[in-house]
């Protein structure tokens, strides 16, 4: 079959600073496979693969701990924009509260300048609309659990990868211990 | 076939005598004494794909391995794939490119203002890369022929190993590569994940699932056979390692959690090896629909080998026989809905050939 595509990866990478590409082609030979790669292989194999795998688990949780932690900052900072928001909510409630008092307490007062009572008026319709938005993102935010989809994802597929491989990591000690004996 | 275009270079001795030792012992097809002698430091890389197309040679500080996943980078989000002289941008899910708004498989026509037509790939490749929060001015033609430009910031990004995608209501995953021990944990955490998000989500089914694997190159063999395994009976065949001697040996699905659920896999002529044998195995079984182009037709198998001095050899040891007792080489898969160049790119249109086949 004819190799029609050239993919280049354009990030930058140390990965790439080497003299060959690696093309992406399968592994096998009972090394470093899935479980059911596990069913074969010499003693040599099996502590390679234990090795391998030790070193996949750590760097997973390795991962998975920087993942956290930024998780934890991305919480941190939406909290206090909620906060934020919410003042600022209030404070335009208030505002309107007061901007509505006292532009009826004009609108009832003989001769009053009707072009201010207007002013008022716009001015409370414009804090409304404004007030409108801000609950409607507030609410937005905390709908969304203060995180983010992909990095919920994310983090749930490194935990699922975390534990299985150290259930793999299991299985092969103890294939190795009952290689031993 | 994906590859990752770099010059290649041998700076030092390579341990010639062990390598010709393996791969007179073990590789899947046994090369003549005459090729083995011919192999010197100078001609190692070209005599090696002379005896094995497949076969590679790294030196210790270049080698990675194809078990790890992808580390962090700082990028656009996206591979730059070259098809017929046009250039595509293969979009990664949560990247910038995609945050951006450029629609996956977009074909590039201009990159800060100059086309990129009569430009080749590797400096249109190097226009594209850059230094974290810089950013870079793309035109482009999106699927469907709408053109668009959009300022794309180049940012630090993780992939994931399996990436949700979800035009309309159907959960679209994508797999891009078969890496051991973290795809098949991989999935099952984005199918749970996104089964609990298409309940919240109104409309939305988790009744059926699609698969792209227009990109995947392949990757761990063992991996795709579990992932497979997945959607198979306990004990189904999965496949066969046919190595030398008659040293056939066939892989079946183990018990776990498993999924019935209709599939369909997208599939393309970069789906290669792993995935072939993924697709394949599913396809004969009457468990998927292949929706797309032919396969690569790669259906053989490599293994690495580290030699005494740190390097490391990569070589073919082992044939992959389908369920039904034949091999992809050479001929690849044929789908069960065959579409054009441009609907293969148009990921909302081969969702909708989907749906009308499940």
């Amino acid at each position: 079959m004819k190799p029609r595509t050239i993919v280049i990866m354009i990030f930058l990478t140390g990965m790439l600073a080497g003299c060959a590409g690696v093309d992406q082609d399968p592994r096998s030979g009972g090394l470093l496979g899935g479980i059911s790669g596990l069913s074969s292989g010499s003693y040599e194999n099996r502590v390679k693969e234990r090795e391998a795998r030790l070193e996949q688990l750590r760097a997973t949780q390795r991962q998975l701990d920087a993942e956290t932690g930024q998780l934890e900052e991305q919480k941190s900072a939406a909290y206090a924009k909620v906060a934020k928001d919410q003042a600022e909510v209030n404070a335009m409630q208030s505002e309107i509260a007061q901007l509505e008092k006292k532009s009826k307490a004009l609108a009832a007062q003989q001769g009053t300048d009707q072009q201010r009572v207007a002013e008022l008026d716009k001015r409370v319709k414009a804090l409304k609309s404004k007030m409108g938005q801000q609950a409607s993102d507030l609410d937005a935010l905390e709908g969304s659990g203060l995180g983010d989809a992909d990095v919920d994802l994310r983090r749930k597929q490194l935990e699922k990868q975390r534990d299985a491989l150290a259930r793999e990591y299991d299985l092969l000690m103890k294939m190795q211990m009952e290689l031993v004996q | 076939m994906m590859l990752v275009l770099s010059a290649s270079c041998l700076a030092w001795a390579a341990p010639l005598e062990e390598i010709r030792q393996i791969l007179r012992e073990k590789s899947l097809k046994p090369p003549a004494e005459s090729q083995l002698a011919a192999m010197s430091d100078e001609n190692l890389l070209q005599k090696l794909r002379e005896i094995d197309n497949y076969a590679r040679y790294f030196e210790s500080d270049e080698y990675h391995s194809p078990m790890s996943r992808r580390e962090s980078w700082v990028g656009i989000g996206a591979d730059l794939v070259e098809q017929d002289g046009k250039f595509f941008l293969a979009v990664y899910h949560g990247g910038a490119a995609e945050l951006a708004g450029i629609a996956d498989h977009s074909r590039l026509i201009e990159i800060d203002g100059k086309s990129v037509a009569h430009v080749d790939v590797e400096s249109i490749a190097d226009s594209l890369k850059g230094m974290e929060g810089t950013s870079v001015s793309l035109f482009v033609e999106q699927p469907g022929g709408r053109m668009s430009r959009f300022q794309v910031e180049r940012e630090m990004f993780s992939p994931l190993d399996v990436e949700p995608i979800t035009p309309g209501v159907h959960q679209v995953l994508r797999i891009r590569r078969f890496v051991g021990g973290l795809t098949k944990s991989a999935l099952l955490a984005t199918l749970d994940f996104l089964g609990r998000e298409s309940r919240a989500a109104t409309g939305a089914r988790s009744d059926v699932l699609i698969i792209d694997l227009r990109d995947a190159g392949g990757g761990d063999l063992y991996e795709a056979f579990d992932v497979a395994g997945l959607f198979l009976p306990q004990g189904a065949i999965l496949g066969t390692m046919c190595r030398r001697a008659d040293d056939n040996r066939e892989i079946r699905s183990t018990d776990g959690e498993k999924f019935t659920m209709p599939m369909a896999l997208l599939v393309g002529p970069d789906t290669a090896s792993a995935a072939e044998v993924f697709a394949g195995t599913l396809q004969q079984y009457g468990r998927a629909k292949l929706i797309g182009q032919r396969t690569f037709g790669k259906c053989v198998t490599q293994t690495d080998v580290h030699l005494s001095d740190g390097s490391v050899l990569r070589y073919t040891n082992a044939e992959v026989r389908l369920p039904d007792g034949t091999s992809c080489s050479g001929v690849g898969l044929q789908p069960d809905r065959d579409v054009r160049d441009a609907e293969l790119r148009d990921l909302t249109w081969l969702v909708s050939e989907a749906d009308a086949l499940l």
